[in-house]
Protein backbone atom coordinates (compact mmCIF):
# COMPACT_ATOMS: atom_id res chain seq x y z
CA UNK A 1 0.00 0.00 0.00
CA UNK A 2 3.25 1.98 0.94
CA UNK A 3 4.08 2.11 -2.94
CA UNK A 4 0.88 2.65 -4.14
CA UNK A 5 0.68 5.63 -2.39
CA UNK A 6 3.47 7.00 -3.43
CA UNK A 7 2.84 6.56 -6.79
CA UNK A 8 -0.19 7.72 -6.61
CA UNK A 9 1.24 10.94 -4.89
CA UNK A 10 4.43 11.41 -7.14
CA UNK A 11 2.70 10.70 -10.43
CA UNK A 12 -0.78 12.49 -10.35
CA UNK A 13 -0.21 15.38 -7.35
CA UNK A 14 3.38 15.62 -8.41
CA UNK A 15 4.96 15.47 -4.68
CA UNK A 16 8.63 14.95 -4.99
CA UNK A 17 9.20 11.03 -4.56
CA UNK A 18 12.07 11.67 -1.79
CA UNK A 19 9.71 13.59 0.88
CA UNK A 20 7.06 10.78 0.88
CA UNK A 21 8.68 8.65 3.66
CA UNK A 22 6.00 7.00 5.77
CA UNK A 23 7.35 10.09 8.51
CA UNK A 24 6.40 12.47 6.39
CA UNK A 25 3.56 14.60 7.33
CA UNK A 26 0.69 16.05 5.73
CA UNK A 27 2.49 19.79 5.69
CA UNK A 28 6.17 17.91 4.70
CA UNK A 29 4.42 16.82 1.16
CA UNK A 30 2.26 19.90 1.00
CA UNK A 31 -1.01 18.07 1.10
CA UNK A 32 -3.34 21.55 2.01
CA UNK A 33 -7.35 20.77 2.22
CA UNK A 34 -7.34 21.10 -1.88
CA UNK A 35 -4.67 18.45 -2.52
CA UNK A 36 -6.35 16.21 0.35
CA UNK A 37 -9.77 16.17 -1.90
CA UNK A 38 -7.71 15.20 -4.44
CA UNK A 39 -6.19 12.38 -2.97
CA UNK A 40 -9.25 11.40 -1.86
CA UNK A 41 -10.29 11.46 -5.62
CA UNK A 42 -7.77 9.35 -6.86
CA UNK A 43 -7.56 6.93 -3.91
CA UNK A 44 -11.20 5.73 -5.36
CA UNK A 45 -10.38 5.94 -8.93
CA UNK A 46 -7.03 4.38 -9.22
CA UNK A 47 -7.56 1.89 -6.05
CA UNK A 48 -11.40 1.80 -5.59
CA UNK A 49 -11.02 2.93 -2.14
CA UNK A 50 -13.50 4.77 -0.36
CA UNK A 51 -11.77 7.03 1.83
CA UNK A 52 -13.13 10.86 2.16
CA UNK A 53 -11.34 14.27 2.68
CA UNK A 54 -12.55 14.27 6.28
CA UNK A 55 -11.30 10.82 7.23
CA UNK A 56 -7.83 11.56 5.12
CA UNK A 57 -7.60 15.01 7.10
CA UNK A 58 -7.76 13.40 10.31
CA UNK A 59 -4.64 11.39 9.77
CA UNK A 60 -1.02 13.10 10.63
CA UNK A 61 1.42 10.47 8.47
CA UNK A 62 2.24 9.11 5.12
CA UNK A 63 1.81 5.62 7.57
CA UNK A 64 -1.18 6.58 8.95
CA UNK A 65 -2.41 6.85 5.60
CA UNK A 66 -1.08 4.27 3.95
CA UNK A 67 -2.84 2.15 7.81
CA UNK A 68 -6.08 3.78 6.60
CA UNK A 69 -6.03 2.20 2.89
CA UNK A 70 -5.26 -1.10 4.47
CA UNK A 71 -8.31 -1.09 6.78
CA UNK A 72 -10.57 0.27 3.71
CA UNK A 73 -9.00 -2.07 1.73
CA UNK A 74 -9.45 -4.90 3.98
CA UNK A 75 -13.24 -4.23 4.54
CA UNK A 76 -13.58 -4.11 0.25
CA UNK B 1 0.33 62.59 -12.94
CA UNK B 2 1.76 64.36 -16.23
CA UNK B 3 5.48 64.73 -16.16
CA UNK B 4 5.78 61.58 -13.88
CA UNK B 5 8.34 59.22 -15.53
CA UNK B 6 8.45 55.73 -14.37
CA UNK B 7 11.11 53.02 -15.30
CA UNK B 8 11.04 49.58 -16.62
CA UNK B 9 13.82 48.22 -15.07
CA UNK B 10 12.76 44.30 -15.69
CA UNK B 11 11.66 42.58 -18.53
CA UNK B 12 10.08 38.67 -18.96
CA UNK B 13 8.75 37.08 -22.01
CA UNK B 14 7.04 33.61 -23.14
CA UNK B 15 5.79 34.35 -26.39
CA UNK B 16 5.52 31.65 -29.66
CA UNK B 17 8.75 33.45 -30.67
CA UNK B 18 10.80 31.56 -27.51
CA UNK B 19 10.54 31.26 -24.00
CA UNK B 20 12.67 34.46 -22.92
CA UNK B 21 13.39 38.57 -24.04
CA UNK B 22 16.21 37.03 -25.91
CA UNK B 23 14.40 34.49 -28.05
CA UNK B 24 11.16 36.51 -28.41
CA UNK B 25 12.62 39.72 -29.72
CA UNK B 26 14.99 37.78 -31.83
CA UNK B 27 12.12 36.30 -33.58
CA UNK B 28 10.56 39.39 -34.13
CA UNK B 29 13.42 41.25 -35.38
CA UNK B 30 13.93 38.20 -38.00
CA UNK B 31 10.78 38.57 -38.69
CA UNK B 32 10.33 34.92 -38.34
CA UNK B 33 6.39 34.03 -38.17
CA UNK B 34 5.58 31.06 -35.36
CA UNK B 35 1.76 29.99 -37.06
CA UNK B 36 1.40 26.62 -37.67
CA UNK B 37 -1.49 23.88 -37.61
CA UNK B 38 -2.28 23.05 -34.35
CA UNK B 39 -2.97 19.25 -33.63
CA UNK B 40 -5.30 20.24 -30.74
CA UNK B 41 -7.99 22.07 -32.90
CA UNK B 42 -7.64 18.88 -35.39
CA UNK B 43 -11.52 18.88 -35.10
CA UNK B 44 -12.42 22.93 -34.78
CA UNK B 45 -13.28 25.14 -37.75
CA UNK B 46 -10.16 26.69 -37.82
CA UNK B 47 -6.84 25.14 -36.97
CA UNK B 48 -4.17 27.75 -37.40
CA UNK B 49 -2.13 28.70 -33.78
CA UNK B 50 0.76 30.24 -32.07
CA UNK B 51 2.41 28.13 -29.20
CA UNK B 52 5.05 28.65 -27.16
CA UNK B 53 7.63 26.50 -28.45
CA UNK B 54 9.28 23.56 -25.86
CA UNK B 55 7.28 25.06 -22.92
CA UNK B 56 7.78 22.83 -20.01
CA UNK B 57 6.00 24.13 -17.00
CA UNK B 58 7.49 21.36 -14.92
CA UNK B 59 11.47 22.40 -15.32
CA UNK B 60 11.03 25.61 -15.52
CA UNK B 61 8.94 25.95 -12.83
CA UNK B 62 8.28 22.64 -10.15
CA UNK B 63 6.19 20.05 -11.31
CA UNK B 64 4.22 20.14 -7.63
CA UNK B 65 3.54 24.07 -8.31
CA UNK B 66 2.76 23.59 -11.86
CA UNK B 67 0.35 20.81 -11.34
CA UNK B 68 -1.46 23.61 -9.29
CA UNK B 69 -1.86 26.58 -11.86
CA UNK B 70 -3.10 26.89 -15.33
CA UNK B 71 -0.82 26.97 -18.48
CA UNK B 72 -2.05 31.00 -18.29
CA UNK B 73 -0.19 31.59 -14.81
CA UNK B 74 2.22 28.82 -15.55
CA UNK B 75 3.31 31.35 -18.28
CA UNK B 76 3.38 34.75 -16.28
CA UNK B 77 5.63 33.12 -13.22
CA UNK B 78 8.49 31.90 -16.07
CA UNK B 79 8.13 35.41 -17.47
CA UNK B 80 8.31 37.15 -13.75
CA UNK B 81 10.94 35.13 -12.79
CA UNK B 82 12.89 36.54 -15.78
CA UNK B 83 11.82 39.87 -15.37
CA UNK B 84 12.27 39.98 -11.53
CA UNK B 85 16.04 38.83 -12.21
CA UNK B 86 16.20 41.07 -15.01
CA UNK B 87 15.52 43.98 -12.44
CA UNK B 88 18.33 42.38 -10.14
CA UNK B 89 16.08 42.80 -6.83
CA UNK B 90 15.82 39.85 -4.34
CA UNK B 91 12.65 39.36 -3.51
CA UNK B 92 13.62 37.37 -0.17
CA UNK B 93 14.91 41.09 0.69
CA UNK B 94 12.12 43.16 -0.32
CA UNK B 95 9.69 45.28 1.57
CA UNK B 96 6.59 43.03 0.04
CA UNK B 97 3.98 45.37 1.21
CA UNK B 98 5.65 48.17 -1.25
CA UNK B 99 5.25 45.19 -3.99
CA UNK B 100 1.82 45.27 -6.22
CA UNK B 101 0.93 43.37 -9.10
CA UNK B 102 -0.88 44.52 -11.49
CA UNK B 103 -1.67 42.03 -14.35
CA UNK B 104 -4.01 41.57 -16.98
CA UNK B 105 -5.85 38.69 -19.27
CA UNK B 106 -8.63 38.15 -21.15
CA UNK B 107 -10.42 34.54 -20.32
CA UNK B 108 -8.21 33.18 -17.25
CA UNK B 109 -7.77 29.54 -17.30
CA UNK B 110 -10.26 28.29 -19.89
CA UNK B 111 -8.53 24.93 -20.43
CA UNK B 112 -8.92 23.82 -16.90
CA UNK B 113 -12.93 24.93 -17.00
CA UNK B 114 -12.92 22.55 -20.35
CA UNK B 115 -10.91 19.36 -19.40
CA UNK B 116 -13.31 19.81 -15.88
CA UNK B 117 -16.68 19.78 -18.05
CA UNK B 118 -15.58 16.75 -19.52
CA UNK B 119 -15.08 15.07 -16.14
CA UNK B 120 -18.34 16.12 -15.36
CA UNK B 121 -20.02 15.07 -18.36
CA UNK B 122 -18.17 11.22 -17.90
CA UNK B 123 -17.88 10.61 -15.21
CA UNK B 124 -20.06 12.67 -12.77
CA UNK B 125 -19.81 16.16 -10.16
CA UNK B 126 -18.00 14.17 -7.61
CA UNK B 127 -15.01 13.73 -9.43
CA UNK B 128 -14.47 17.36 -10.84
CA UNK B 129 -11.41 18.85 -9.05
CA UNK B 130 -11.13 20.99 -5.98
CA UNK B 131 -8.34 22.97 -8.27
CA UNK B 132 -11.01 23.96 -10.99
CA UNK B 133 -11.74 27.08 -9.58
CA UNK B 134 -8.24 28.34 -8.26
CA UNK B 135 -6.67 27.46 -11.06
CA UNK B 136 -9.07 29.01 -13.63
CA UNK B 137 -10.03 32.03 -11.54
CA UNK B 138 -9.08 35.24 -13.58
CA UNK B 139 -7.72 36.76 -9.93
CA UNK B 140 -5.33 34.03 -9.79
CA UNK B 141 -3.32 35.31 -12.09
CA UNK B 142 -1.75 38.22 -9.68
CA UNK B 143 -3.27 36.20 -6.75
CA UNK B 144 -0.24 33.34 -7.49
CA UNK B 145 2.49 35.80 -8.55
CA UNK B 146 1.87 37.23 -5.56
CA UNK B 147 2.26 34.02 -3.67
CA UNK B 148 5.48 33.28 -5.62
CA UNK B 149 7.27 36.60 -4.63
CA UNK B 150 5.83 37.58 -1.49
CA UNK B 151 4.25 40.90 -2.78
CA UNK B 152 1.58 41.94 -0.50
CA UNK B 153 0.88 45.50 -2.04
CA UNK B 154 -2.08 45.94 -3.69
CA UNK B 155 -3.03 43.29 -6.01
CA UNK B 156 -5.31 43.49 -9.21
CA UNK B 157 -6.14 41.67 -12.06
CA UNK B 158 -7.17 43.80 -15.40
CA UNK B 159 -9.68 42.45 -17.95
CA UNK B 160 -9.80 44.71 -21.51
CA UNK B 161 -10.05 41.92 -23.88
CA UNK B 162 -6.98 42.23 -25.76
CA UNK B 163 -6.24 45.63 -24.09
CA UNK B 164 -5.69 44.09 -20.71
CA UNK B 165 -2.07 43.57 -20.28
CA UNK B 166 -1.82 47.33 -21.64
CA UNK B 167 -4.20 48.81 -19.41
CA UNK B 168 -2.59 46.91 -16.63
CA UNK B 169 0.92 48.89 -17.53
CA UNK B 170 -1.01 51.97 -17.19
CA UNK B 171 -2.83 50.78 -14.00
CA UNK B 172 0.65 50.04 -12.57
CA UNK B 173 1.70 53.74 -13.41
CA UNK B 174 -0.85 55.02 -11.93
CA UNK B 175 -0.04 53.26 -8.89
CA UNK B 176 3.74 54.45 -9.00
CA UNK B 177 2.90 57.72 -9.54
CA UNK B 178 0.59 58.20 -6.82
CA UNK B 179 3.19 56.49 -4.45
CA UNK B 180 1.07 53.31 -3.53
CA UNK B 181 3.90 50.84 -4.61
CA UNK B 182 7.21 51.47 -5.28
CA UNK B 183 7.72 48.45 -7.21
CA UNK B 184 4.87 46.83 -9.56
CA UNK B 185 4.96 43.43 -11.54
CA UNK B 186 2.96 44.72 -14.42
CA UNK B 187 1.68 42.84 -17.75
CA UNK B 188 -0.82 40.17 -18.88
CA UNK B 189 -0.62 36.46 -19.17
CA UNK B 190 -2.87 34.14 -21.63
CA UNK B 191 -3.40 30.51 -22.51
CA UNK B 192 -6.57 30.74 -24.43
CA UNK B 193 -6.28 28.20 -27.17
CA UNK B 194 -8.60 25.45 -26.53
CA UNK B 195 -11.30 23.96 -28.64
CA UNK B 196 -13.91 25.51 -27.27
CA UNK B 197 -12.97 29.62 -27.17
CA UNK B 198 -10.92 28.67 -30.64
CA UNK B 199 -14.32 27.43 -31.67
CA UNK B 200 -16.15 30.76 -30.28
CA UNK B 201 -13.47 32.88 -32.52
CA UNK B 202 -14.26 30.88 -35.33
CA UNK B 203 -17.32 31.57 -35.28
CA UNK B 204 -17.21 35.00 -35.48
CA UNK B 205 -15.42 35.22 -38.20
CA UNK B 206 -12.52 36.92 -36.60
CA UNK B 207 -9.51 34.25 -37.40
CA UNK B 208 -7.73 33.74 -40.63
CA UNK B 209 -8.51 30.48 -42.26
CA UNK B 210 -4.96 30.35 -44.37
CA UNK B 211 -4.74 26.58 -43.72
CA UNK B 212 -2.56 26.58 -47.11
CA UNK B 213 -0.01 28.77 -45.63
CA UNK B 214 -0.83 28.55 -41.93
CA UNK B 215 3.02 30.36 -41.39
CA UNK B 216 1.67 33.79 -43.43
CA UNK B 217 -1.86 33.95 -41.93
CA UNK B 218 -1.17 36.29 -39.76
CA UNK B 219 -0.71 39.41 -42.25
CA UNK B 220 -1.37 42.81 -40.22
CA UNK B 221 -1.94 45.48 -42.87
CA UNK B 222 -1.52 44.11 -45.97
CA UNK B 223 -4.23 43.86 -48.44
CA UNK B 224 -4.93 39.89 -48.12
CA UNK B 225 -5.35 40.06 -44.35
CA UNK B 226 -8.80 37.64 -43.69
CA UNK B 227 -8.00 37.44 -39.38
CA UNK B 228 -5.55 36.78 -36.90
CA UNK B 229 -3.85 33.78 -35.46
CA UNK B 230 -4.24 33.12 -31.47
CA UNK B 231 -1.05 33.25 -29.99
CA UNK B 232 -0.16 32.40 -26.23
CA UNK B 233 2.06 33.38 -23.98
CA UNK B 234 3.36 35.94 -20.98
CA UNK B 235 4.80 39.80 -20.82
CA UNK B 236 5.84 40.71 -17.56
CA UNK B 237 7.49 44.30 -16.34
CA UNK B 238 8.97 45.16 -13.72
CA UNK B 239 8.27 49.06 -13.10
CA UNK B 240 9.56 51.46 -10.46
CA UNK B 241 9.62 55.38 -10.30
CA UNK B 242 12.59 56.68 -12.27
CA UNK B 243 14.12 58.19 -9.47
CA UNK B 244 14.34 54.98 -7.56
CA UNK B 245 15.47 52.67 -9.97
CA UNK B 246 18.51 55.52 -10.89
CA UNK B 247 19.22 55.90 -6.38
CA UNK B 248 19.72 51.97 -6.77
CA UNK B 249 21.73 52.10 -10.04
CA UNK B 250 19.30 49.42 -12.06
CA UNK B 251 19.36 49.47 -15.57
CA UNK B 252 16.49 51.20 -16.83
CA UNK B 253 15.11 49.74 -20.47
CA UNK B 254 13.14 52.66 -21.26
CA UNK B 255 10.65 54.73 -19.67
CA UNK B 256 6.73 54.59 -19.72
CA UNK B 257 5.94 58.60 -20.14
CA UNK B 258 2.14 58.21 -20.80
CA UNK B 259 -1.11 55.96 -20.20
CA UNK B 260 -4.49 56.47 -22.02
CA UNK B 261 -7.53 54.35 -21.72
CA UNK B 262 -10.62 54.76 -23.45
CA UNK B 263 -13.89 53.28 -24.65
CA UNK B 264 -15.56 53.28 -28.58
CA UNK B 265 -19.00 52.85 -26.70
CA UNK B 266 -19.73 51.75 -30.24
CA UNK B 267 -20.35 47.78 -30.56
CA UNK B 268 -19.32 44.48 -28.97
CA UNK B 269 -16.88 43.32 -31.24
CA UNK B 270 -15.97 46.10 -33.98
CA UNK B 271 -14.21 48.77 -33.61
CA UNK B 272 -15.30 52.55 -34.14
CA UNK B 273 -14.83 52.53 -37.97
CA UNK B 274 -12.29 55.69 -38.36
CA UNK B 275 -10.72 54.73 -34.82
CA UNK B 276 -11.95 57.48 -32.51
CA UNK B 277 -11.82 55.17 -29.57
CA UNK B 278 -8.27 54.44 -29.47
CA UNK B 279 -7.59 58.13 -31.28
CA UNK B 280 -8.96 59.69 -28.07
CA UNK B 281 -6.92 56.93 -26.27
CA UNK B 282 -3.68 58.13 -27.68
CA UNK B 283 -4.44 61.50 -27.47
CA UNK B 284 -4.49 60.85 -23.43
CA UNK B 285 -1.34 59.31 -23.65
CA UNK B 286 0.12 62.08 -25.31
CA UNK B 287 -1.30 64.80 -22.97
CA UNK B 288 0.06 62.34 -19.72
CA UNK B 289 3.21 62.49 -21.26
CA UNK B 290 3.03 66.03 -21.67
CA UNK B 291 4.10 65.42 -25.64
CA UNK B 292 2.86 66.49 -28.80
CA UNK B 293 1.14 63.96 -31.30
CA UNK B 294 3.86 64.99 -34.35
CA UNK B 295 7.02 63.56 -31.54
CA UNK B 296 5.94 60.24 -32.09
CA UNK B 297 8.31 58.34 -33.85
CA UNK B 298 7.65 54.92 -33.70
CA UNK B 299 3.84 52.65 -33.56
CA UNK B 300 3.72 49.39 -32.19
CA UNK B 301 0.53 49.15 -33.61
CA UNK B 302 -2.38 46.85 -32.58
CA UNK B 303 -2.69 45.74 -36.01
CA UNK B 304 -4.21 42.48 -35.40
CA UNK B 305 -4.58 41.39 -39.15
CA UNK B 306 -8.48 41.50 -39.28
CA UNK B 307 -9.82 43.74 -42.20
CA UNK B 308 -11.65 46.01 -39.96
CA UNK B 309 -9.05 46.52 -36.58
CA UNK B 310 -6.31 47.10 -38.97
CA UNK B 311 -8.43 50.15 -41.26
CA UNK B 312 -9.59 52.09 -37.97
CA UNK B 313 -5.94 51.72 -36.53
CA UNK B 314 -4.21 53.11 -39.91
CA UNK B 315 -6.94 56.02 -40.70
CA UNK B 316 -6.32 56.97 -36.83
CA UNK B 317 -2.93 56.83 -37.03
CA UNK B 318 -2.54 58.75 -40.35
CA UNK B 319 -5.12 61.24 -39.08
CA UNK B 320 -3.69 61.76 -35.49
CA UNK B 321 0.26 61.44 -36.09
CA UNK B 322 1.60 64.00 -38.39
CA UNK B 323 5.38 63.19 -37.88
CA UNK B 324 4.65 59.90 -40.12
CA UNK B 325 6.16 57.69 -37.60
CA UNK B 326 7.34 54.33 -38.30
CA UNK B 327 4.36 51.77 -37.48
CA UNK B 328 4.83 47.68 -37.18
CA UNK B 329 2.91 44.79 -35.76
CA UNK B 330 4.97 42.22 -33.93
CA UNK B 331 1.53 40.19 -34.40
CA UNK B 332 2.67 39.04 -37.92
CA UNK B 333 5.22 36.74 -35.98
CA UNK B 334 3.82 35.99 -32.67
CA UNK B 335 -0.15 36.06 -33.66
CA UNK B 336 -2.30 37.54 -31.65
CA UNK B 337 -1.63 36.83 -27.49
CA UNK B 338 -5.09 38.30 -26.84
CA UNK B 339 -4.89 39.62 -23.28
CA UNK B 340 -1.08 39.23 -23.24
CA UNK B 341 -1.00 41.15 -26.47
CA UNK B 342 -0.45 44.28 -25.07
CA UNK B 343 1.85 43.85 -22.54
CA UNK B 344 4.19 42.14 -24.84
CA UNK B 345 3.92 44.60 -27.36
CA UNK B 346 4.68 47.22 -25.12
CA UNK B 347 7.89 45.41 -23.76
CA UNK B 348 8.79 44.96 -27.81
CA UNK B 349 8.38 48.70 -28.19
CA UNK B 350 10.62 49.32 -25.33
CA UNK B 351 13.22 46.90 -26.71
CA UNK B 352 12.64 48.79 -29.83
CA UNK B 353 13.55 52.22 -28.05
CA UNK B 354 16.67 50.61 -26.34
CA UNK B 355 18.13 48.66 -28.78
CA UNK B 356 16.72 51.35 -31.99
CA UNK B 357 15.23 48.63 -34.15
CA UNK B 358 12.11 48.81 -35.58
CA UNK B 359 11.10 45.47 -36.26
CA UNK B 360 9.84 44.28 -39.65
CA UNK B 361 6.19 43.79 -40.06
CA UNK B 362 5.92 40.08 -40.31
CA UNK B 363 3.64 38.61 -43.21
CA UNK B 364 3.08 42.17 -45.16
CA UNK B 365 3.29 41.85 -48.29
CA UNK B 366 1.12 44.29 -50.27
CA UNK B 367 -0.42 46.85 -48.16
CA UNK B 368 -3.97 47.43 -48.33
CA UNK B 369 -4.58 50.46 -50.65
CA UNK B 370 -6.76 52.13 -48.30
CA UNK B 371 -3.91 52.13 -45.74
CA UNK B 372 -1.59 55.19 -45.80
CA UNK B 373 0.51 54.86 -43.40
CA UNK B 374 4.51 54.56 -43.19
CA UNK B 375 5.08 50.46 -42.28
CA UNK B 376 8.27 48.80 -41.36
CA UNK B 377 8.62 46.00 -44.35
CA UNK B 378 12.24 45.27 -42.97
CA UNK B 379 13.62 45.61 -39.70
CA UNK B 380 14.86 49.39 -40.03
CA UNK B 381 17.52 51.15 -37.19
CA UNK B 382 16.77 54.44 -36.05
CA UNK B 383 16.86 56.38 -32.55
CA UNK B 384 13.40 56.43 -31.05
CA UNK B 385 12.29 59.45 -28.77
CA UNK B 386 9.18 58.60 -28.76
CA UNK B 387 7.23 55.10 -29.33
CA UNK B 388 3.99 54.24 -28.92
CA UNK B 389 1.93 50.96 -28.17
CA UNK B 390 -1.96 50.37 -28.70
CA UNK B 391 -4.15 48.10 -27.70
CA UNK B 392 -7.93 47.39 -28.74
CA UNK B 393 -9.89 44.62 -26.91
CA UNK B 394 -13.31 43.91 -27.72
CA UNK B 395 -16.68 45.81 -25.89
CA UNK B 396 -14.39 49.15 -27.55
CA UNK B 397 -11.94 49.05 -25.26
CA UNK B 398 -8.58 50.83 -25.40
CA UNK B 399 -5.14 51.39 -24.30
CA UNK B 400 -2.02 53.84 -25.27
CA UNK B 401 0.70 53.70 -23.65
CA UNK B 402 3.49 56.46 -24.34
CA UNK B 403 7.18 55.21 -24.09
CA UNK B 404 10.42 56.79 -24.43
CA UNK B 405 14.25 55.77 -23.68
CA UNK B 406 16.17 55.63 -20.21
Amino acid sequence: MLEQLQEILSNKLKVSPEAITPEATREDIELDSLAVVELSLLLKSELGLDISDDDLLETETVADMVRLMEERSAKV
Amino acid sequence: MAGMDIAVTGLGLVTPGGIGVGPSWAAVCDGRPTAALDPVLANNPVRISSRVPGFDPDTLLSARRAHRLDRFVQFALVAAHEAVADARLDPTTWDGARVGVVLGCADGGPGTVEDQHDVLRERGADQVSPLLLPMQLPNMLAGQTAIEFGATGPNLVVATACASGATAIGMARDLLALGRCDVVLAGGSEAMITPLVMAGFAQMGALSRREDDPSSASRPFDADRDGFVAGEGAGILVMERVVDARARGAHIHGRIIGFGATADAHHMTSPHPDGAGIEAAVRAALADAGADPDDVQHVNAHGTSTPLNDLAEARMIKRTLQGDPLVTSTKGVTGHLLGAAGAVEAAFALLSVEHEIVPPTAGLRIPDGRIDIKLAQSATCMPIDLALSNSCGFGGQNTALAIAPA
